[in-house]
């Protein structure tokens, strides 16, 4: 019984690392072969892009994670050489900040009225939130484009924040996470003489700390991973955001793009870093959310 | 301090369901008045009437002298104890306590002082610095105490506030909350389901049924003159037995046709009209004695020991009986026989109509006591 129960963890195990090897591939890809230089880039992955026979040279592509020379010479050429990679990494942050800081604050009001609002329409609202946020965003993407062009806003910043700012899935999610706060802690605030903005500045909102991190995690790691939305809404190639600009890599840049997609990547992996627990506290307990 | 008054206080949910109904009682002054009833009777709906967190439908509330209907909660000056202690998880037990003096902007040392005098009373100063989750039933309940009575309030509500605690706690901070009552000398409206905590704490008690007051008296009058068939079965426990019965004129006085047999009245029930009148005969379980000889045989079906007393369930013909024996004499009666003779004692019995269930009052003959005193 024993040993049938070590060879099933022991399986499992196995399989969790195999999973885990897999996924971090990429990743560990990526970091090594940025510290590569670029002709050691070029001689391993140079057949691929080289399309000037008028196709691709081969199919495959030499794998290398070791770099015969450690260097930071794409580093040194994307942030010091050449501005215009870190041009599109502010690009991305001005795109993604206002949209992470205002999508919460306003994801937090709605949730907090969709709480106390006990009117008749309420569940008619909510569940018209609820079949927005099922939609992926390539379907609003058409109808966001026709809006801002009427409002003149298309090929300006305010194209992809304004949408991003008024999505429901945080209003969805986070509505769900203070339904489960007790309504006496409310009743209890009302009788201490707290008034509707000190009980949702002072009681719901510190209990809704975990579920505020992780839809901001959420919500960063989606927008500053879009490449959709800047194709689309924004034209001039200036105010695109580095996700973007890194997908049109040409052969000539493949060592300084390994380079600036690990840079791209570090906010991304402070925040989780960061905020790890809160997200999975959140997330267990928007899973546990009773209906 | 302040009285509350309540003038024909009814309140229907979404415009069909009926909780409270003619609700009239005055709450004096300091006095500890405990609402009790079973689930769903309305009492909570009292109390949240009265915090203003339930709408009236209709009627008057009164605080003080005060209409308070349109009331905002944080005006009415109250305080009130939640049943599951509504401790807010992401403050300390100072920062909860002294929530509701900073929502006042008070100044920061009169909440200090307020905050540690409180904590004082009620013994929790080392507690200040803990987060709720960190305390256990019985001091978080003193928590919630702390947090209503540093606000001075009018009034104390209390919600079931000790429901959540286990037995051994329950009485140990049923007891504070009679020091605490006396320390503090204001007005308190408690609602339970517990008899003994009505009982016990209850300058008054008001018993509620589906929305409307049953009985109105002190917990001695609640439970010795039952007004009605209702109040006489949820207040005791065991719950009193109800008897089918019928009362005769005999040539002694009367007597109640009950048990298969004929068991004499005392002379209060003794009135031409009632003769031959179909009745509710109630007998307490603990007015119902072990009998060495006479009695009426009635059969052991199950025997409790309760410690210093025996529940025996008997069964008289077809009619179940309950009774509270002492545990000395149920061993010196009981043995191993499987019957009893029992017997109830007639002085403490109550007569209640069998439609309406209410209460046949005894003549206003003098009472015992009060004929002894007179002579």
């Amino acid at each position: 019984m024993k040993k049938k129960h070590y060879f099933g963890r022991g399986a499992m195990f196995l399989l969790c690392a195999v999973f885990a090897v897999l996924f971090l591939l990429p990743t560990v890809l990526t970091i090594t072969n940025s510290f590569m230089s670029e002709s050691e880039i070029n001689s391993n992955y140079g057949m691929v892009f080289d399309t000037t026979t008028g196709g691709y040279v081969s199919k495959h592509v030499n794998l290398k994670f070791i770099p015969d020379k450690v260097t930071f010479s794409q580093y040194v050429t994307g942030l010091v050489k050449s501005p215009t990679y870190l041009i599109k990494f502010w690009n991305s942050v001005i795109l993604v900040a206002p949209i992470v800081v205002f999508q919460v604050a306003i994801a937090a009001v709605a949730a907090y009225s969709f709480t106390r609002w006990r009117g008749k329409v309420r569940s008619l609202i909510f569940f018209f939130y609820v079949i927005l946020m099922l939609m992926p965003y390539q379907v609003t993407l058409v109808p966001n484009y026709l809006v801002a062009e009427r409002l003149g806003l298309l090929n300006t910043r305010w194209a992809i924040i304004l949408p991003g700012i008024f999505a429901p899935f945080s209003v969805f999610l986070l509505t769900k996470f203070m339904r489960r706060i007790p309504y006496a802690l409310i009743e209890s605030a009302k009788i201490d003489g707290a008034g509707e903005w000190q009980i949702f500045t002072r009681i719901c909102l510190p209990q809704c700390r975990s579920a505020l991190f992780s839809i901001a995690i959420l919500v960063f790691i989606d927008y500053w991973n879009m490449v959709e939305q800047p194709i689309v809404l924004l034209s001039d190639a200036d105010k695109q955001p580095l996700s973007v600009y890194l997908s049109s890599i040409n052969a000539g840049e493949i060592g300084l793009a390994f380079a600036m997609a690990v840079i791209y990547m570090v906010p991304s992996l402070l925040i989780f870093l960061k905020g790890e627990e809160y997200l999975v506290e959140g997330i267990a307990h928007q899973g546990s959310v009773k209906g | 301090m302040a009285g509350i008054t309540m003038q024909g206080i009814r309140k229907v949910y979404d415009k069909t369901f009926l909780a409270v109904d003619d609700f009239n009682l005055t709450v004096q002054d300091k006095e500890f008045v405990v609402l009790v009833g079973p689930s769903g009777c309305g009492k909570s709906t009292v109390l949240r009437m009265i915090a203003g967190l339930e709408e009236i439908t209709a009627g008057d509330l009164y605080i003080g002298e005060r209409r308070v209907n349109q009331v905002e909660p944080k005006n009415r000056n109250i305080a009130m104890v939640f049943q599951n202690y509504a401790l807010y998880p992401h403050m300390t037990v100072y920062d909860n306590i002294a929530f509701g003096l900073r929502m006042r902007h008070l100044p920061r040392r009169e909440i200090d002082a307020k905050v540690r005098q409180a904590a004082e009373i009620l013994e929790i100063s080392d507690l200040l610095k803990r987060k709720p989750k960190a305390l256990s039933g019985g001091q978080r309940q003193r928590v919630a105490i702390g947090r209503a009575i540093v606000r001075s309030p009018d009034v104390f509500l209390m919600d079931e506030p000790l429901s959540n605690l286990d037995a051994k706690l329950r009485g140990q901070m049923r007891t504070e909350l009679i020091q605490l009552r006396r320390t503090l000398d204001t007005t308190f409206v408690y609602v339970t389901h517990d008899q003994t905590e009505a009982m016990t704490l209850g300058d008054r008690i008001v018993v509620m049924n589906e929305g409307h007051i049953m009985q109105t008296g002190t917990p001695e009058e609640v439970f010795s003159r039952p007004a009605n068939r209702f109040v006489a079965g949820f207040i005791g426990t065991p719950q009193m037995n109800f008897l089918p019965a019928r009362i005769e004129r005999t040539e002694g006085g009367c007597a109640v046709c009950a048990l298969g047999r004929s068991i004499a009245l005392p002379a209060c029930f003794d009135r031409p009209e009632l003769s031959g009148r179909e009745v509710v005969l109630g007998i307490r379980p603990e007015h119902i004695t072990l009998s060495d000889d006479g009695g009426i045989p009635a059969a052991v079906v199950v025997k409790e020991l309760l410690g210093s007393t025996v529940d025996l369930h008997l069964k008289v013909g077809e009619t179940l009986l309950e009774a509270i024996v002492p545990t000395a004499a149920a061993a010196a009666v009981l043995g191993e026989a499987p019957t009893v003779r029992i017997a109830p004692d007639m002085a403490q019995v109550h007569l209640f109509d069998p439609e309406s269930g209410e209460r046949i009052a005894e003549s206003a003959a003098p009472e015992p006591d009060e004929a002894t005193a007179n002579a």
